[in-house]
């Protein structure tokens, strides 16, 4: 790194290294994928006692399980003995996890049960300390499950501030107030930085250009009127349509919101989309496809069908965005010019309810989510980082 | 006997060619208007109504997709992905002489170059044809993807 963390965020542009660079990578994963609530998973995957998915945080391999008293607990997917993941399952349901290796065995809260012939460890072997180590805080908010590798710091609904209320509305698009998923994620992955996805999760200026060939007209005549707007809210990116109207059930492209919650989890239309991190040019992205109860079955059809055709690896408007993740990646391997411009209603936006808000096409949430990228990557303790 | 194999490889063999050379028009032709063409997610043998698909289109769907990549701004085939497909391993499955109507499944390996990278998919493909108005259509084309519960790159190109 060449450059002080605090200098690499400017107000209205962010140097290219943030993108790029492998050091910058290292420093995500240790000072916000190991500080924040992550987001791990839905309620609606693990339904029942013994439930599992296997997920990661940063570069954690983690188990989500639902234990027998319905509470959720999230595990290091390491065996305490060699290291070999316990879980190599994406999902499924059971009471404990062995390491095929040499059989030690784990509870589903992580406890070790089985280690076949103990006594060679001596008197000194303590069982009870090398069960599955867990993720220090788990929590829920409206079935949306979210770790933290930190034991002490800002809540869950401190962390999500504002964008409770969102999430609150989200869910009430379902007529009982409660959210299902389809089975099955779709999967893609790109050649690129995962903040990328986050600013295009929250990024109206683009709809209409990226995605022209996608767009219908009646989305793009919305889009042009320039109603709604753009929220940085407490470090989270959202486009609120509201002026079009509420979430609508058919998912739509007329009204509702986009929410990108920092760092790794995307509410958007009919889809709840993670992103993980692999690398700092390397990126996957995890998509679920929201149900919502009391519908009628064509409605829910309508939802699934749309949320392939437009957001699958093969989607009309996914496959556009990932293309673009790639170029930028190789545009941004020029030393020559040093920033990307993200001033973009600067000079229009203005506090609105507590938040800093911007009209459709601004880049406003943008600005708020690299503040908060600043302000987490500055660290607790060192707020410049010396150049290495 | 409805059909002997030669003559549904080479019908294949043409499917495949006309995707390959982007004949997507006369290749959309191939299809009766209730077609199906659907490539499932995560596994093979999926209720699309309950999981989610890659691409689960019906022939309307199909159209705007290939409208899409015809618009001149489906940047994602900008350029156009190269594709070769071998197609291999044909089987005759169930035929019906009355309704003239036959399963097919077959294998293909499908190489694909774009922005300079080459993705190899393979395949198991089922096929559902129908000769009922005097020439051979396909009223379902699934294509099982040997990958289709792995992180996929951008597949903005018709499979």
């Amino acid at each position: 790194m060449t450059h002080a963390i605090e200098d690499l965020i400017q107000t209205g542009s962010i140097h290219r290294s943030v993108y790029t660079d492998p050091a910058i990578f290292d420093l995500e994963m240790e000072r916000i994928f190991n500080t924040t609530w992550v987001y791990i998973g839905h309620a609606q995957e693990i339904p029942e006692p013994g439930d599992y998915k296997t997920t990661l945080i940063g570069k954690h391999p983690i188990i989500v399980s639902r234990l027998a008293d319905g509470s959720v607990t999230a595990l290091i997917n390491r065996c305490r003995h060699r290291g070999p993941i316990v879980c190599q399952h994406e999902r499924g349901n059971s009471k404990h996890f062995r390491c095929p290796y040499h059989s030690w065995t784990y509870d589903n809260s992580g406890k070790l049960i089985g280690v076949p012939m103990p006594q060679g460890y001596g008197a000194s072997f303590d069982r009870e300390a090398l069960g599955l180590v867990k993720v220090p805080r788990v929590a829920e908010y409206q079935g949306f499950i979210f770790g933290c590798m930190t034991a002490v710091g800002p809540t869950l609904e401190d962390h999500l501030g504002g964008i409770t209320r969102f999430l609150d509305a989200y869910v009430q698009t379902s007529p009982t107030g409660k959210i299902e998923l389809f089975e099955g994620t779709q999967k893609c992955g790109y050649n690129g930085n995962w903040k990328y996805q986050l600013e295009n999760g929250v990024d109206p200026y683009h709809v209409g250009a990226l995605h022209l060939s996608a767009v219908t007209p009646e989305a793009m005549q919305i889009y042009r009127q320039g109603r709604g707007c753009v929220i940085a809210m407490d470090g989270h990116g959202v486009t609120d349509h509201t002026d079009w109207g509420p979430m609508p059930v058919d998912a739509s492209l007329s009204g509702g919101f986009n929410l990108v919650i920092f760092p790794n989890l995307i509410v958007l239309r009919s889809q709840i989309r993670t992103v993980r991190p692999i690398a700092v040019n390397r990126t996957e992205i995890h998509t679920n496809v929201v149900k919502l109860q009391n519908v009628p079955d064509e409605v829910n059809l309508r939802r699934i069908r749309d949320q392939e055709f437009e957001f699958g690896a093969a989607g009309t408007f996914f496959t556009d965005d990932l293309e673009i993740f790639e170029r930028t990646q190789e545009g941004l391997q020029s030393g020559a010019v040093e920033w990307l411009v993200f001033s973009r209603g600067l000079d229009r936006e203005e506090m609105k309810n507590g938040y800093m808000t911007g009209t459709m096409s601004d880049e406003t949430q943008h600005r708020g989510m690299y503040e908060n990228w600043k302000q987490m990557m500055m660290g607790p303790k060192t707020p410049a980082l010396a150049a290495e | 006997m409805l059909a002997e194999r030669p003559e549904i490889e080479d019908f294949l063999y043409r499917e495949a060619r006309l995707l390959d050379s982007q004949q997507f028009e006369e290749w959309m032709d191939l299809f009766t208007d209730d077609a199906l063409y659907w490539v499932p997610a995560g596994h093979d043998d999926i209720d699309p109504s309950r999981h989610v698909s890659i691409i689960h289109d019906d022939k309307k769907a199909m159209a705007v997709r290939i409208k899409r990549l015809r618009s001149g701004h489906a940047y994602a085939q900008d350029p156009a992905s190269r594709v070769h497909r071998l197609i291999s391993n044909v089987e005759l499955g169930e035929a019906d002489d009355e309704r003239e109507t036959l399963e097919v499944t077959c294998m293909m390996l499908l190489v694909e170059l774009a922005r300079h990278r080459q993705t190899i998919h393979s395949a198991r493909c089922e096929f559902s044809l129908d000769r009922s108005d005097g020439r051979w259509r396909i009223t379902r084309k699934k294509v099982n993807l040997l990958r289709n519960g792995e992180v996929l790159e951008s597949t903005p190109f018709l499979i």
